[in-house]
């Protein structure tokens, strides 16, 4: 039934590889996640998928979305669109001399994403056919030097035959990227111009993308990247969203689609610059954790999300999500700021095979995604999976798997764990089983921490948060004795990562790429220089920011800027991402200022005794973000109602391999139980898309957020 | 262990299969069937009948000869180049691109060495004319003798009869 007094208020949305899960939230905090297969039309499967969530609430989409506000998407279309080169056919205009850059790569890019034994395997190493084809690129001869300097002047007659050529062979959209152009960008502008022309002049109306205009920093292999997916992934995106948006209007909604960015803030669907939502899947889990700590009050959380062919980990440190100023996706280096992430290639859905040599197990680096495992004959897998071996020591319910929508042949399995595993060990099924579980949880473990201790943390400052299909099964394997102050799984873990997009803000954030440089021999007049270029790019980013959210409806007054800056020690190599303590400068004092700020971060992120200000201080690049108010789910708050789950939840006993023996765990249905309720392992707790396992020498209480926190006895 | 169909190892052969596949194949330990399912493809491409051992080149062969069991080194045209210890290209056709005009034919002026300092020898089957090879020496250089494989360690590394006459 639909209630009017509490309404539903938001909707996340995460459009995965496999399932579209939808994550409804009324004014209370209370929730209903729901998922469907994924389709090609993604309109399709959200619409499927918000049907099976509001079921749990006996009503429908055309009651609900009329009275919602606030609706955020996330989605892996692009990312695949880029992955499988199927993107618009576009041209590329660049430096002449220089059109090979594009698929050199920078070199790296044919071991990008490769897991470590590949990186050192030559023999592995390969490029990915580039976003734009040699053929449909051409050099205009023109040079800005590095300090923006025009050194050769642009022929625009070359790029006006440039355009034409690729016009003509058939290109849908046009990139052009020269050198040095975040420092000067007349010439791109000149081109892109020439180009508009030319088009109009040939009776076409293809899109133009100058990279000074969307992505004006260095690094030239990046900053093309970047603007070739605006072109070669973002403009099919943008007609998807826009089908999705109406198809949500058509039902009644009132409110605009915002997708989920890589700088872990959401932009509008209607945004200029539309690629940097390629990545959005795993941030959304990490905007999410960050949502839920600000409103619980924990400073350090660990992120894990385990799905079925990665373990995704990011840090939260005193509230804040660390960023990687250019990140790389799909095997591509990118000029966006991104959520910084460790991902291993290791998940519930792995495969395991033995290794001939040594006559040991080995994980990967491949999964059986949804084929699921041998386990589900349908899926046509041979090989065994992680998944297989839950199934069989019963940490999963054969009969519910996925809330019961694949139908499993266990015999299968254990035939295949049996024959590829147990026999070449000479070990039992159940223990060859279970170390292949251990073996996972065992990995896992050491990649949480070596990422926390890396960094220069303790697991004991943090919180870890697990959540994803399969955090909750493996919680407790993978932060057993790493001793984090707590262990939290959320009883949502299943649709986190749409209820993470659903609490990120509406925000946009522009960078663009500075060279400022004051040592203590500077002047105080160099200093005012310092301050005014830094100012120019702070004013020029806000411009931009306030474009896209006019796009909107929004007007300056609505918006709050947040200026930033990447500063450094003149020398170094690595530069740390500051937010202003200043909103606007215009004074050498407040180049003090900043300069105090970075001193003061750069000695709590390392060391104070590695501080270094007698090298000077670099400014490398400017940010701003501008962001407005949103709704955003509100946390679950319901009674406690004593340790003893009440009947309705415990709905049986199964069979369960834990310690090298077969003991009962008992089974208890996750929706039906409350806050305050106490249960210690063996047990597992079910529900339609997660499986929350607790083993002998654990136990677990729900709070009255509905979170579990997990507990080593 | 991985384990792949003839058609996948026929495809790998060819340069047709597929670049997840061909990965997956670099980065895993090999899978046992694979010699056999590589030597049945050879085998196959070819018209003569003598047993395939080992490919050292796209069309180059070692073979157990069916006439006298000896190992020699065989093109897939039929021609045969002589004992598997010995050089095969020293029965081989050369030709040396020992001058500016011969190396224009396959490269754009300034953009080819300079032969004083470097030649390429090609080595051509006398029968069917196909390209075995190419080499990049110093002029002076003598002819490069690639491959010599220890045959009899080889088969114990794959746990198989080893030919009577390695
Ligand atoms: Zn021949």
């Amino acid at each position: 039934m639909n209630d009017l007094t509490n309404p539903v208020e938001v909707l996340g949305i995460d459009a995965g590889g496999t399932m579209t899960d939808t994550f409804f939230v009324r004014a209370d905090g209370t929730f209903v996640v729901g998922k469907a297969q994924s389709d090609v039309d993604e309109a399709n499967a959200v619409l499927t998928s918000s049907v099976d969530a509001l079921a749990h609430w006996d009503t429908t989409p055309e009651e609900v979305f009329p009275q919602m506000v606030t609706c955020v998407f996330s989605g892996t279309a692009m990312l695949n669109r880029v992955v499988g080169r199927k993107g618009l056919r576009t041209g590329l205009i660049v430096s002449k001399g220089f059109e090979d850059f594009h698929r050199m790569g920078r070199a790296i890019q044919c071991y990008l994403g490769y897991a470590f034994e590949d990186r050192l395997h030559l023999n592995t190493h390969r490029y990915d056919e580039p976003l734009a084809h040699i053929h449909d690129t051409r050099g205009v001869t023109e040079r800005v030097d590095s300090k923006g300097g025009v050194v050769i002047p642009v022929r625009l007659h070359e790029a006006r035959e440039a355009a034409r050529e690729l016009v003509e062979q058939g290109c849908k959209a046009i990139v052009i990227s020269f050198l040095s152009s975040y420092l000067n960008g007349t010439h791109e502008r000149a081109v892109r111009d020439v180009c508009l022309e030319v088009i109009k002049e040939m009776g076409s109306n293809i899109p133009v993308f100058a990279s000074v205009d969307y992505y004006p920093v260095r690094k030239e292999t990046h900053r093309t990247n970047t603007t070739l997916l605006e072109a070669y992934a973002a403009e099919p995106s943008r007609k998807i969203l826009a089908n999705l948006s109406q198809r949500m209007k058509d039902v009644g909604a009132k409110y605009d689609v915002r997708v989920m960015a890589s700088h872990g803030g959401t932009i509008s669907w209607k945004a200029k610059e539309l690629a940097r939502t390629l990545v959005s899947g795993p941030i959304g889990g990490v905007m999410g954790s960050r949502y839920l700590a600000e409103q619980l009050g924990y400073e350090n959380v660990a992120c894990s999300d385990i799905g079925g062919t990665s373990f995704d980990m990011a840090l939260i440190v005193k509230g804040k999500v660390s960023m990687h100023q250019d990140g790389d996706c799909a095997r591509l280096v990118l000029s966006l700021p991104l959520v910084s992430m460790d991902t291993i290639g290791a998940g519930a859905g792995s495969f395991v095979r033995i290794d001939p040599y040594s006559n040991s197990l080995k994980l990967g680096p491949d999964s059986a995604g949804y084929r699921v495992g041998t386990c589900w004959p349908a899926g046509g897998v041979d090989t065994v999976s992680v998944t297989d071996c839950h199934i069989i020591l019963g940490y999963l319910n054969p009969d519910n798997f996925l809330g019961g929508i694949l139908e499993l042949d266990v015999p299968r399995a254990k035939q295949c764990v049996k024959e590829q595993i147990a026999d070449p060990l000479g070990m039992s099924l159940e223990d060859a089983a279970a170390g292949v579980i251990e073996l996972l949880d065992l990995s896992l473990r050491q990649h949480l921490r070596a990422m926390i201790s890396a960094k220069g943390y303790s697991p004991s400052d943090f919180v870890c948060f697990s959540y994803g299909g399969g955090g909750p099964v493996h919680a407790y394997g993978y932060t057993m004795g790493l001793g984090f102050k707590e262990t939290i799984v959320p009883a949502w873990a299943a649709g986190f990562s749409a209820f993470g997009c659903a609490t990120a803000d509406f925000e946009y954030r522009y960078d663009k790429s500075t060279d400022i440089g004051i040592t203590k021999d500077s002047t105080t007049a160099e200093k005012q220089e310092a301050v005014n270029t830094l100012g120019a790019c702070w004013k020029e980013l806000a411009d931009k920011v306030m474009e896209e959210f006019k796009i909107n409806g929004f007007t300056e007054d609505d918006v709050t800027l947040t200026p930033g800056y990447r500063m450094q020690y003149l020398g170094q190599l690595n530069d740390l991402e500051m937010s202003s303590p200043l909103s606007d400068i215009g004074s050498p004092e407040d180049w003090d200022k900043l300069v105090a700020t970075f001193d003061e971060t750069y000695g709590r992120v390392y060391a104070d005794a590695a501080r270094s200000p007698e090298l000077g201080f670099g400014v490398t690049a400017a940010i701003m973000r501008g962001s407005v108010e949103t709704k955003k789910p509100s946390i679950p708050s319901e009674p406690d109602a004593g340790p003893n789950p009440p009947a309705e939840a415990v709905i049986g006993e199964r069979p369960f391999y834990y310690g090298r023996k077969w003991v009962t765990a008992k089974l208890y249905k996750m929706e039906s139980l409350l806050p305050g309720n106490r249960i210690t392992g063996p047990a597992v707790i079910e529900s339609d898309a997660t499986t929350y396992v607790i083993p002998t020498g654990f136990e677990t209480w729900l709070d009255g957020h509905r979170l579990f926190h997990l507990i080593e006895v | 262990m991985s384990t792949y169909t003839k058609k996948q190892v026929s495809d790998l052969v060819k340069g047709t299969l597929d670049w997840d596949t061909v990965h997956l194949m670099l980065s895993m330990p090999k899978d046992e069937a694979r010699y056999k399912l590589y030597m049945e493809v050879l085998q196959e491409n070819v018209s003569y009948d003598d047993k395939i051992i080992l490919a050292v080149g796209p069309h180059l062969n070692i073979v157990e000869s069916s006439k006298d069991q000896e190992i020699i080194i065989k093109c897939d045209c039929g021609h045969e180049f002589g004992h598997y210890s010995k050089n095969w290209k020293l029965n081989a056709l050369i030709y040396v691109r020992d001058n500016v005009e011969k190396m224009k034919e396959v490269y754009p002026e300034l953009m080819a060495p300079d032969t004083n300092w470097q030649v390429y020898r090609e080595y051509y089957c006398p029968s069917c004319g196909i390209m075995h090879d190419v080499e990049a020496p110093t002029p002076w250089y003598p002819v490069m003798h690639d491959i010599q494989p220890d045959l009899k360690t080889f088969f114990e590394w794959l746990d198989m009869p080893a030919p009577a006459k390695i």
